[in-house]
């Protein structure tokens, strides 16, 4: 995995992807579940429950990757 | 026999409904279609809509199949097998508390021998599907104790394989103990056979079943199922065990995807089917008669799983909150129960065992989401010499991003200022680095020796230090990451 990206087996789920975002109040986490379900768990304070939890199909969780990788430039 | 159409059409969809209801409650679905089935049964009084639960046994046995099978299919053995020592030992400690509390149980009831391993069986084993839903309800895929609780589960369920093979010869009880001893011998043969296609027969299994078509590899996929299953029911070993053999055997081949999928909705409506089956059997007036032991059971289940999620919070050096997570989320008992009562009540065993895990499975099943969902009251009443003093950081952190060996970190200074190992080689070394754990001192990965990697594959220490001046870290190579403080804490303690 990348710098800053560490992968995780959820076993009979699927995988969860921890992304550091380099404050120790902020970080992202997101579960790719085998029915192809994105599960996106924000957290912003230090407390143990996520700040907000979405739960992506995986053409929204495409639609979502791209604008944020860029590659989306429609409107 | 013919059809009676409208009254399984109309207790599969009222089950639907009612599992539809009691989703947005967050109740799990297995209970609420058993519930229709007992309610709309023969043994209620009020309207029948199933006169004779034998008019879908074929159905009913299809979904105890296709249930195990796809348990077979997904069964992640590689991430499981390689995760560890500690792992085993937690879902060890846990089934090993849950089925003795179960045996122990069992035999004070007095209902007789099988009756008790089937009672252990049906007490010991929590249902995934229950567990998993409940940590995607509650949000708690990241949290620390998830991968472990997925573990145990994922353990549960191999248990549940050699705990069917050892029971089906015990229920088919033919007496004599040498009859006994070659109904063992051929259950546990069956399951090498299997074993030994899954490792060796993948291919062939593969060129039986290959279509680019959907629809031909569903029909293929069912056939073989259905043939195996049943052909492990005539040897003497459960249809169920089959079953999980033979989805263990597609689980290794390249179809392992795709069948998954197809077999899902499958699985799904006809085990609906068997649990509204096992309802069916259910005489609503026998409930009375259990409700004791059930209380019973209910509170050696709840002791047994908070006893166990303890351990395992202190293998793992979690804290408080998370030992209650990880027992209370494992307390649903759903489809493995059923699976053993049925077993049970096929073999002809005491009448009231069907009623007995029936009102256990009820009540567990309410009471584990709400339990769950309200674990963090009870870690309170968790004392904290219980646990690992010293680690209690983890919380509900992510495990990942925090490496899980910060236990092991003893020794944080040395005098020593050469690799002693080149010296005596009379090599050359370009950093030195520190075990953690037991202050050796060696050379780094850009020396030619590597000697600090070489000393934790021989010794298996997980963390090193630079002893760089100046250089501030740790690595640890089991987890792969450098450790650091976990995020969420304030970094004013560092």
């Amino acid at each position: 995995m990348g710098q800053g990206v560490h992968m995780q087996e959820l076993p009979g789920i699927g995988k969860r992807y921890d992304i550091d975002l380099g404050s120790p109040t902020q970080r992202i986490s997101v579960v790719v579940r085998q029915g192809h379900i994105r599960d996106l768990y924000v957290f912003t304070s230090k407390g143990d429950e996520p700040t907000a939890v979405l739960e992506l199909t995986s053409e929204q969780a495409l639609k979502l990757g791209a604008v944020l990788t860029g590659t989306f430039f429609e409107g | 026999m013919h059809a009676d159409l409208i009254g399984l059409g109309g207790i599969v969809l009222l089950a639907g409904l009612l599992a539809r209801l009691g989703r947005r409650y967050g109740f799990p679905t297995v209970p609420c279609y058993m519930l229709v089935g007992i309610l709309l049964g023969p043994g209620t009084p009020g309207p029948v809509l199933i006169e004779h639960p034998e008019d879908i046994a074929i159905l009913a046995s299809l979904g105890l199949v296709l249930l195990l099978f796809h348990l077979g299919v997904e069964f992640p053995a590689e991430q499981v097998l390689g995760s560890g020592k500690r792992l085993f030992i937690a879902a060890g400690v846990y089934i090993g508390l849950n089925v003795s509390a179960g045996l122990a149980l069992g035999f004070a009831l007095g209902w007789g021998t099988s009756e008790a391993l089937v009672i252990a069986g049906a007490l010991g084993i929590s249902s995934s599907a229950i567990a998993t839903k409940l940590l995607i309800e509650l949000r708690r895929l990241t949290n620390a104790e998830t991968p472990i609780i997925l573990g145990i589960i994922v353990i549960e369920d191999m248990f549940l394989a050699f705990y069917l093979a050892l029971l089906s010869p015990v229920l088919n009880d033919s007496g004599s103990t040498a009859d006994f001893v070659v109904d063992l011998l051929v259950s546990f043969g069956f399951l090498v056979l299997l074993f030994a296609l899954a490792r060796w027969g993948a291919r062939a299994i593969s060129m039986v079943l290959n279509s680019r078509e959907d629809e031909l590899l569903a029909i293929l996929m069912v056939g073989l199922v259905v043939l195996v299953a049943g052909i492990a029911l005539e040897v003497g070993v459960s249809e169920a065990i089959g079953a999980l053999m033979i989805g263990l055997v597609v689980s290794r081949t390249s179809l392992k995807e795709r069948v998954e999928q197809l077999v899902l909705p499958l699985r799904d409506v006809f085990a609906a089917i068997f649990f509204v089956s096992f309802g069916l059997t259910i005489d609503v007036g026998d409930l009375g008669g259990v409700a004791l032991p059930v209380a019973i059971a209910v509170c050696v289940t709840l002791l047994t799983n908070m006893t166990a999620g303890i351990v395992t919070a202190r293998l793992f050096g979690f804290n408080q909150r998370a030992a209650t997570n990880i027992g209370l989320t494992v307390l649903g008992r759903g489809e493995f129960s059923l699976i053993l009562a049925t077993l049970a009540i096929t073999a002809g065993l005491d009448d009231r065992i069907g009623p007995f895990v029936a009102l256990y499975v009820l009540v567990l099943a309410i009471a584990a989401p709400l339990l769950a969902s309200q674990s963090r009251h009870f870690a309170r009443f968790v004392p904290d010499r219980l646990l690992r003093s010293r680690w209690r950081y983890v919380q509900s952190e992510t495990m990942s991003t925090s490496c899980m060996h910060q236990d092991q970190m003893e020794i944080t200074e040395t005098d020593i200022d050469v690799c002693q190992q080149c010296v005596a080689d009379g090599g050359t070394w370009v950093q030195l680095r520190l075990c953690m754990k037991c202050g050796l001192v060696a050379c780094c990965d850009d020396s030619p020796a590597r000697h600090a990697r070489a000393h934790y594959e021989d010794e298996h220490h997980p963390v090193i230090q630079s002893l760089q001046p100046g250089a501030d870290w740790q690595y640890c190579y089991v987890d792969e990451i450098l450790v650091r403080e976990p995020l969420g804490r304030s970094r004013t303690t560092s």
